[in-house]
């Protein structure tokens, strides 16, 4: 292992990096990604509410707005390259945010999306690893909605009972808690 | 019952299931051993191609940067990097996507599986009794 790895790895640890290609225009992905105040289907039906500048306030809510999922805040947007946030899972334990980067870039036949998740400290754990498995299956079906206009019907079925089990969901999800603790 | 689920599953799978004809340079990287082990050292962590190639001591960097290239055409490996070095990332979506298209439709769900296992004994309880 060379010093820099090793630095690297009493840091923090690794980002987590998944990328797709999607055949379909550049503009028309960043629209889907950057919607605000409606259901974006690819991201488990949450809706997402922010400004587009840094440091706007970010919540990714559940699409009857009594949950909140990820609560953040806005770094970076660069239309239709870049949307850079930080984020946190409203039922982690730790109150450390990790930073996710959405690239988009043109490529032959659509363009490319690249999540980059980063800001791992050993307090988040296994985190990462659930996260990234999350993220894997919110790419596969955003390819499959920005080509097709649809999405699987087993990521309905699965949303459909994710919405039967919501009242399982931990307090820390709430709306009014959030609201009550996060300015952000 | 289960049997109707399992068709309509195919049936829709096939009308607007994922477009799979990209998924020929996943097959392709896949094909080889050397590429394999890759993908595992680097599920471990990401490494630079000079950390990867001093893990194949048997082989030429030029040998292993040439096996990196294929696993990026794939979409397996994504670089990045950082001042002069190159870290590659695993990106495991393909092998998900391929799990899609090519295994979760012919595993047998365990419920069916329990079922039929129920309707055995079943069966074989009432010649007992019969």
């Amino acid at each position: 292992m060379s010093g820099m790895e090793a630095d690297r790895a009493a840091a923090s640890l690794p980002e987590r990096v998944v990328s797709i290609h999607i055949a379909a225009p550049v503009d028309r992905v960043w629209a889907e990604i950057t919607k605000v105040g409606a259901v974006q289907r690819a991201l488990f039906d949450t809706v997402l509410e922010c400004e587009l500048r840094p440091g706007s306030r970010l919540r990714y809510y559940s699409a009857d707005r009594k949950r909140v999922f990820v609560v953040g805040e806005v770094v970076e947007v660069d239309p239709p390259r870049r949307f850079v946030h930080t984020y946190r899972f409203t039922t982690w334990k730790t109150e450390t945010p990790t930073l996710v980067a959405w690239e988009l870039a043109e490529e032959a036949g659509g363009c490319r999306v690249t999540i980059t998740h980063s800001g791992w400290t050993s307090e988040h754990g296994k985190l990462a690893e659930d996260t990234g498995a999350g993220w894997r299956g919110i790419l596969r079906v955003l390819k499959q909605e920005m080509e097709t206009g649809r999405i699987p019907w087993k990521t309905r079925l699965m949303y459909r009972v994710m919405g039967w089990f919501s009242f399982m969901l931990p307090r820390s999800t709430r709306n009014s808690d959030q609201n009550r603790n996060g300015s952000g | 019952m289960t049997g109707t689920i399992c068709d309509d599953n195919i049936t829709l799978m096939a009308t607007f299931g994922d477009r799979t004809e990209d998924l020929e340079p996943v097959w392709k990287a896949l094909s080889n051993a050397t590429r394999r082990r890759i993908l595992d050292l680097l599920s471990e962590q990401p490494r630079t191609t000079g950390a990867l190639a001093a893990a194949f001591p048997e082989l030429s960097r030029f040998a292993v940067m040439q096996h990196l290239r294929v696993l990026e055409e794939a979409d397996l490996v994504v670089p990045r990097r950082s001042g002069r070095e190159r870290y590659n990332y695993i990106n495991a979506v393909p092998i998900e996507r391929i799990h899609d298209r090519w295994i979760a439709r012919h595993v047998r769900p365990w419920t069916e599986a329990l079922v039929s296992l129920r309707h055995a004994l079943e069966a074989e309880a009432r010649e007992e009794a019969g």
